[in-house]
């Protein structure tokens, strides 16, 4: 239970070089507590970077980051207990497994933490089921499995440390749509469960709109637009102009009613669609 | 992202940047035996002068170069230090318990200082700051290409260097993710006694250990499929000329040794 919020942040790579690049640029935005917030972007966006500022991993070139309201770089050697409270999963985390079984990986986090043994083999078995690893893989060596499997292991060893704020760069890049679905439930399954925040960061603007309810539009390395998920969806062609895209069956929605049929706001998934599209037929 | 320069090269649109890579090679070396010819004041002072003309032609910014300069600013120090206590000479200038300082101690600290200072300068200028890694590598192949002659697997070294210098911006920036990566699952890699850093070093080495591989063998994997057999038969896509500007540049640093022989016979003070 928490809320994140950044205040003017700007972050510049390799600063006074000739490969200077500013990544954000005076970046505001304000994540609810409790909701599942969507970043999306292009490709250079910044999003990666904005990551890596929730959890003190990287340090803004100016601005600050406020977490319930307190800057988390008010005590720079405290910053490792942010990374408790903020838990992070890089893009392909299933690459940063080590230990030698599955269980082991998925409780390094909380080991860290400094959790009895009882807590921690609760954690293990809770952020396994969260992510739908059965328990018979849990005794596997990590490579062993499949990489989706790999996949939501890592992404269990983060939930294990059970972080008020849950930020997931990418989390269903290059899955097949099935296993897709099953992390992108679990994480909004482990939101609801805990009540924490959940920040997921992708391209797919598909995923965003059954997943999230707050959208928040990058481009160029600003904030292009923010705000719930109708309220952004309801900006189509802007977001077509920063090379972004409404969900499909969302466009073919609006398309239907620009030829006169009768089509209700805010149709992002197929499901939502046949409902409004069934009386029509019968 | 971070990791975008490549080793030191530092783009720019200098002459010696315009040079062929291989001109720059056998630049390098002459320009190494001319610090070595250097004996007295003059040459040195003629030496340094040179190097500053080289730093002001290649357009490269005085921070970037002294940067080169800084890891072996011990040393230099130790080397002088050396030399002006060990040096005996006929001009005592200090003397205090068992220290003595003679005039030619003093000289002889200072040729040091210069000629490593010149070393790195000329090298770093010709080489690492003006050339990309790629074409330096190819520079070298077709040097040692002679070498083919007693069976040396030239092609194949220089692709090795190739590969490897490839890799270093991808597997650092690769490191710097999973630190990222095991820094969030709360590793802290400045904390404890030395056991202790070494074990969080695991969880970094493990997984990047297992991504080599991986890529190592996607890599030949991907060059098989395009064919790759070796260097026998291979052309390539840019062919490098020499153009004038190399052969001028060639005149100018044998001359530049010659008047540093020269140089030699008018020396004054000491001599190395």
């Amino acid at each position: 239970m928490a809320e994140l919020t950044l205040e003017h942040i700007s972050y510049i790579y390799g600063a006074r070089t000739p490969f200077e690049i500013k990544a954000l640029d005076d970046v505001s935005l304000t994540v609810r507590e409790g909701s599942v917030t969507g970043i999306i972007g292009h490709t250079g966006s910044g999003k990666s970077t904005l990551v890596q500022l929730f959890n003190g991993l990287e340090r803004p070139t100016s601005g600050r980051v406020l977490l319930d309201g307190k800057d988390i770089w008010e005590k720079p050697k405290e910053i490792k207990r942010i990374r408790f409270r903020v838990g992070l999963v890089m893009q392909y985390p299933e690459y940063q497994l080590f230990e030698e079984t599955i269980r082991a990986d998925i409780a390094f986090g909380p080991k860290n933490i400094g959790l009895s043994e009882e807590e921690i083999e609760e954690r293990v078995k809770e952020a396994a089921e969260l992510v739908g690893l059965e328990p018979s893989l849990l005794d596997k060596s990590p490579f062993d499995l499949s990489g989706g499997q790999k996949r939501r292991a890592a992404i269990a060893g983060v939930m294990a440390m059970r972080p008020e704020v849950l930020v997931l760069d990418e989390p269903a890049a290059g899955l097949d749509p099935k296993g897709r679905d099953t992390i992108l439930q679990g994480i909004r399954e482990y939101g609801k469960k805990t009540g924490s925040t959940v920040i997921i960061v992708s391209h797919s603007m598909e995923d965003m709109a059954t997943y999230c309810d707050d959208i928040i539009v990058m481009a160029h390395g600003k904030v292009h637009l923010s705000g719930s998920r109708d309220a952004v969806f309801a900006h189509a062609r802007e977001l077509c102009e920063v090379g972004l895209d409404v969900p499909q069956i969302t466009r073919l929605a609006l398309l239907l009613r620009e030829r006169g049929v009768q089509m209700p706001d805010g149709v992002y998934t197929v499901d939502a669609a046949l409902d409004a599209l069934r009386p029509l037929f019968q | 992202m971070k990791n975008i320069s490549l080793g030191q090269y530092y783009p720019a649109r200098s002459p010696i940047h315009q040079l062929d890579a291989r001109m720059k090679v056998i630049l390098a070396i002459l320009y190494i035996v001319c610090t070595f010819l250097c004996k007295n004041v003059l040459c040195f002072a003629a030496i340094a002068l040179s190097s500053i003309l080289l730093i002001l032609i290649s357009r490269i910014p005085l921070r970037t170069v002294f940067r080169a300069i800084r890891p072996i600013i011990f040393i230099m120090i130790f080397t002088a230090t050396i030399n002006l206590f060990f040096t005996k000479g006929e001009t005592l200038l200090f003397s205090w318990w068992k220290l003595q300082i003679y005039m030619e101690g003093i000289y002889s600290a200072v040729f040091m200082v210069v000629r490593i200072i010149v070393l790195i300068l000329g090298t770093s200028i010709f080489l690492t700051y003006t050339t990309t890694p790629i074409a330096l590598t190819d520079a070298l192949e077709s040097l040692l290409s002679p070498l083919r002659v007693i069976r040396l697997p030239v092609h194949e070294f220089a692709m090795m260097m190739t590969i490897a210098l490839r890799f270093i911006p991808t597997l650092t920036e690769e490191t710097s993710k999973i630190m990222n990566a095991q820094k969030a699952r709360g590793v802290d890699f400045s904390e404890g006694g030395l056991i202790r850093r070494a074990k969080s070093l695991i969880p970094i080495l493990i997984p990047l250990f297992v991504s080599s591989f991986r890529r190592a063998d996607e890599l030949a994997t991907a060059m098989e499929c395009r064919c790759y057999r070796g260097g026998k038969g291979r052309t390539k896509m840019t062919v490098p000329h020499l153009h004038v500007r190399d052969f001028a540049a060639l005149v100018l640093m044998i001359a530049f040794g010659a008047g540093i022989v020269m140089l030699n016979r008018y020396g004054f003070g000491y001599t190395v």
